[in-house]
């Protein structure tokens, strides 16, 4: 592990004050010279902003949609049940399997998708082809892929709430949606607050989907920082230039994830 | 009296079939949502040429062709990605529950000194965004001369899996309780008895969970495949349907039979031990 992630981290370090194009070539030190190169690349700022965008949507559309399913899969009727198993399956999918079915699905022509909304009037159009609505389709197909885990999770937390407690809120009185956010919504925020950081890192991280269903276009529209730098190193071979933007989103995330535990950490005493 | 508390209680049950209303709506937009896609693929792989792409789609294929698997076997390189892939999922699964069990056995459960910094260093391992890595990992195991093959493959996914893996266990390592091992070490039996013939029956379910995220993570694995493997003859599923799709976008039923496949493994595999994969997914989360 230390061979396959330390090393490498170090290496990249390394890298990003030198001036490599291909990988492995000779290069020599040029101290801060590539980061002022790529902090100067306004596509670095776009792809950027543009992952920000991607982490906010998708933690959103995610969160909604694994509450909602964590508390249908939470009654104990068999539905609920047999769903504890096959809700998973999303996330068991490759995603270049998702990749396809949606390009399919969606397809301009012969979408299941398209075809379904022209019959009530709407027409789709081509998503992934409209750099308009481009990254919000894509982050669309990635929440499908990866919601299913959120709400296992979040059922599983919901399944560690005392009975009791619950009873006693309905004791006093208070109704369902007074007792989620008074009861359960604090008890599960342990277990949501290790969800958010974790899966916010991995949705920041997120390469195959993007890369599989639009390949950063159209006209950039969805070239999110993952992208970027696989762009640079590997069409542009810039290596230097990647690892330069890899070391400072490293350093934005780690800021992030530090403000985040700060502000965000549930109170150990409340 | 009688009839009020009559009036009273079917009004209670019509509130209570009017309230059952966004439920029953909401199980049938969740599983169009999340099933549909899964059953649109498996009758677009079955159905013919024609049929695919007709303007009024059928919901059901109306002759049933295995044509597109014939060609997908016969005609395409579909064979041998299907092999490479199976070649590395389970290497990969076989040694990252090797690596994982013993870290967390050794981290969790044997008083080894320093084990809660090394268990933060492996969770904060797992917190460094993969996908920046692909440049300086190119690097790394073009040094080691294992770019194009399958263990430099393997050594890049089991780096990823390990810790999640290890950590996972965590949760079903405490849950096993430590007077087993007391009372193993009274009727004689050394540590390395006790933990292969006692603690280890106990983490099957655990092992199970660690088996299945290392074979789907590695069975999935796109973006480090692509480029640490050069040769055709060695990608895996992933990028070789890719390149299928590339080369044959026209033939949706072609695709789509592929995609079946491709998704097939991961889903059968689930289906039989998923239950202890959420089990152990939630174990792992909420301790």
């Amino acid at each position: 592990m230390a061979l396959v992630i330390a090393f490498p981290l170090i290496n990249a370090v390394i890298t990003s004050f030198q001036d490599q194009r291909t990988i492995g070539s000779p290069a020599e030190f040029v101290g801060f010279d590539t980061y002022a190169k790529v902090l100067g690349d306004s596509a670095f700022w776009e792809a950027l902003g543009r992952s920000g965008i991607w982490l906010v949507v998708n933690m959103i559309v995610q969160t909604i949609l694994a509450f909602a399913t964590a508390l249908l899969l939470q009654r104990s009727t068999r539905w609920s049940r047999a769903a504890r198993t096959w809700i998973v399956l999303p996330w068991v999918i490759p995603t270049v399997a998702v990749a396809v079915v949606w390009q399919w699905m969606l397809n301009s022509n012969y979408g299941i998708v398209t075809q379904l909304f022209r019959g009530i009037g709407i027409d789709l159009g081509s998503p992934f082809g409209d750099s308009a609505v481009a990254l919000i389709a894509v982050i669309l197909v990635n929440s499908w892929h990866w919601f299913p885990l959120s709400a296992v999770v979040i059922y599983g937390a919901l399944a560690t709430v005392p009975g009791e407690v619950l009873e006693a809120a309905k004791m006093d009185g208070a109704g369902a949606w007074r007792t989620f956010w008074a009861v359960t919504f604090p008890l599960l925020q342990p277990v949501l607050f290790a969800l958010a950081l974790v899966g916010s890192l991995w949705s920041f991280n997120v390469l195959d989907t993007i890369y599989l269903i639009t390949g950063g276009g159209p006209v950039g529209s969805t070239t999110t920082m993952p992208v970027y730098v696989y762009d640079t190193a590997f069409s542009a071979f810039r290596s230097s230039q990647a690892a330069a933007a890899s070391v400072l989103t490293v350093i934005v995330l780690g800021i992030a994830a530090l403000l985040f535990v700060r502000f965000a950490r549930p109170k150990e005493d409340s | 009296m009688t009839s009020l508390t009559a009036s009273r209680r079917s009004g209670r049950t019509l509130r209570h079939r009017l309230g059952a209303v966004p439920r029953v709506v909401a199980w049938i937009v969740l599983s169009v949502i999340v099933l549909g896609p899964l059953y649109w693929i498996t009758i677009s792989a079955f159905k013919g040429r024609e049929e695919i792409i007709r303007s009024t789609p059928t919901f059901w294929p109306e002759t049933f062709t295995l044509s597109n698997f014939e060609q997908l076997f016969m005609s395409t390189e579909y064979p041998v990605f299907l092999t490479n892939s199976i070649i590395v999922a389970v290497t990969t699964t076989v040694v990252t529950v090797f690596v994982s069990l013993a870290a967390a056995y050794g981290l969790y459960r044997l008083k080894v000194p320093g084990s809660g910094k090394i268990a933060g260093i492996v969770l904060l391992s797992y917190m460094i965004p993969g996908t920046l890595l692909i440049v300086p990992l190119y690097r790394t195991l073009a040094g080691l001369e294992l770019i194009d093959t399958h263990a430099g493959i393997v050594l890049v996914n089991v780096a990823f899996t390990a810790p999640f893996c290890t950590w996972l266990l965590r949760g079903f390592i405490f849950a096993v309780p430590r007077e087993i091992d007391e009372a193993a070490a009274i009727d004689g039996a050394g540590p390395t008895r006790t933990m292969l013939q006692i603690v280890l029956p106990l983490l099957l379910p655990g092992i199970a969970t660690v088996a299945v995220y290392s074979f789907v993570f590695s069975w999935t694995e796109f973006v480090f495949a692509s480029q640490f493997i050069v040769s055709d003859a060695l990608q895996t599923l992933p990028i070789g349907l890719s390149a299928i799709i590339g080369q044959y976008t026209v033939n949706w039923g072609l695709v789509m039979a592929g995609t079946l496949f491709t998704l097939l493994p991961t889903v059968v595999l689930f289906l039989f031990v998923g239950r202890y994969f959420v089990g152990g997914l939630i174990t792992g989360a909420t301790k």
